[in-house]
């Protein structure tokens, strides 16, 4: 089972008020694992990463992109803005916004 | 149109295929590769399995309509807007200086028409039945909807003696009295007082009022060498970014700006153009007035305005569904949170919230973790610019969205690069708010 699927199937636990339909409905829908936390990038990155504005985020591998963040996290890029903004995040968040960024072509 | 003929308009729109589509986010587009037919995003669903209205289209009312319908499941969403153009407030500043126009501070709605699917509804709400999830147009019609998203904004409190508003413009809603006091400034003697006044927080965008008595210092040393800004602050203190504020007004523009803070206005002379002040009466050839806010009557006619002694909207940070109503979610400055009242924030607000109703509307539940952030660039002069920033992360135990410490701070004074990047940063989050 994909981990999407066991996650609809634990939410299914939860949910005994749905009917069949319903659980098809959120089974389909559940959002993958970090696009909400991707879209903190959105404001100054464009929508999906995909610009206008600072460097472009699609395209990147998700190693490329966690290794960057990494990188202003612990103040290697400097004292920027972007740096403060990647301290908010911890390493499992991190891990799943660039994995889901590496996904935007 | 009552709810059967408003359902009827939504199946009344054409059925499209998907050859590739233009914005759907990624995840949208494989999961339906080898469907032939598939809802695209340019027009509102054929088939809604739900639908939301949202009232206000400003930072947060445009970002929630455009994502449930990036990442909604078939979300019919109606955006019901007074206006049919938004005016920035973030930049509207740079207005007065004369280094922007409000023109180029215009948002239109075209793109999430056109390219999203939203229904545009120029008109005013008058009722919102927070039971039934439906409103009452300003027309009479009322519209039904499964969730109501309220993003209507601030209003401000009345301030006794203030008849003639427009003599004593706020300009903290881009618009008519950005111009007015922009006209007014132009207008002063050289050697005249100006008198800007800050409310006691909250109050939408919290480094805004010292940003502006920055740039109107600046101005007023190139312009009318020997005039005088008096900042009334009703807070004991700068609200934010201390360092970069308090260097700015007692050293950069020392000679300028004279800051008086703890100050309560009691009343106001409009034709005198006279502030009295529990500090005494402080007479000026411009004023400024900035009042106390909260959210619009609208909110507290509903009954949601019961937090921060019944200004604002208190919600759920998960969803944003107000504690009062769960069927109506308010985002963006009406909302009583932890986080700072301003644009770039509420748009992460309403991406949580389409989140939210995305899975909630499927017969989810809201991700239990999530993560906001707020930025923005102040001017401390007409070049130069500071930043500020901070990440709210989801704190389980409070229920409330908890500053990063690491990630909340400003930038060690200010120049021009920040000037700079401030231009980008508006650009970027105005597209992915309203592009």
């Amino acid at each position: 089972m994909s981990p999407i699927l066991r996650r609809a199937a634990l939410l299914a636990v939860w949910l005994p008020a749905l009917g069949a339909a319903g659980l098809a409905q959120a089974q389909t829908t559940l959002p993958p694992a970090g696009r909400l936390l991707a879209s903190n990038c959105f404001q100054c990155h464009g929508t999906n990463g995909k610009g206008p504005g600072f460097d472009i985020l699609a395209g990147k591998s998700a190693s490329e992109l966690y290794s960057e963040l990494k990188e202003f996290q612990a103040g290697k890029e400097g004292d920027g803005i972007m740096a403060r903004h990647a301290m908010g995040y911890t390493d499992a968040q991190l891990r799943a916004l660039a994995q889901w960024l590496s996904t935007q072509r | 149109m009552d709810r059967r003929s408003f359902l009827m308009s939504s199946a009344a729109a054409g059925l499209v295929t998907l050859p590739g589509a233009v914005l759907a986010d990624g995840r949208r587009q494989r999961s339906l590769a080898g469907s032939t037919t598939a809802p695209l995003l340019v027009s509102p669903p054929t088939n809604p399995k739900s639908r939301v209205i949202v009232i206000g289209g400003g930072m947060a009312g445009a970002t929630v309509a455009k994502y449930l319908r990036v990442w909604g499941d078939q979300v019919d969403v109606t955006l019901i807007e007074r206006n049919p153009k938004y005016l920035s407030n973030i930049m509207s500043s740079l207005v007065l200086t004369g280094q922007r126009t409000l023109s180029g501070l215009s948002y239109g709605y075209d793109a999430l028409q056109t390219r999203y699917g939203v229904r545009l509804v120029v008109g005013d709400v008058v009722e919102v039945d927070p039971v039934a999830a439906r409103v009452r147009l300003a027309s009479g019609t009322w519209l039904a909807a499964d969730r109501i998203v309220m993003a209507p904004g601030i209003a401000f409190d009345a301030v006794p003696g203030l008849d003639d508003p427009m003599r004593m413009p706020h300009a903290w809603q881009a618009g008519a009295q950005t111009t007015a006091l922009a006209q007014q400034l132009a207008a002063m003697p050289s050697n005249g007082v100006a008198v800007l006044t800050i409310p006691k927080a909250p109050y939408r965008c919290p480094p805004g009022p010292y940003e502006r008595a920055c740039l109107i210092a600046d101005w007023m040393k190139a312009y009318k060498p020997r005039a005088k800004l008096i900042v009334l602050d009703g807070n004991l203190d700068f609200v934010t970014e201390r360092d970069n504020f308090s260097q700015a007004f007692y050293g950069l523009h020392a000679n300028v700006i004279e800051y008086r803070t703890g100050v309560e206005i009691s009343s106001v002379d409009t034709n005198q153009r006279v502030v009295y002040t529990n500090g005494g009466a402080v007479k000026a050839d411009v004023v400024n007035l900035i009042p106390t806010q909260r959210a619009p009557a609208l909110v507290a006619a509903t009954g949601l305005a019961t937090a921060t002694g019944g200004r604002f909207a208190p919600v759920n940070v998960l969803s944003y569904a107000s504690t009062v109503a769960p069927a109506v979610h308010v985002i963006g400055d009406s909302s009583a949170t932890t986080q700072p009242k301003a644009g770039h924030i509420a748009n992460q607000e309403a991406k949580v919230c389409a989140d939210a109703l995305a899975r909630i509307l499927a017969g989810g539940q809201p991700d239990p973790a999530p993560v906001t952030n707020s930025a923005c660039y102040s001017t401390i002069t007409r070049s130069q610019a500071s930043w500020l920033t901070a990440v709210f992360q989801y704190d389980p135990v409070s229920g409330t969205m908890k500053p990063v410490v690491a990630s909340s701070a400003a930038s060690v004074g200010w120049n021009g690069d920040h000037f700079s990047q401030m231009t980008q940063w508006f650009g970027a989050l105005m597209a992915d708010s309203f592009a």
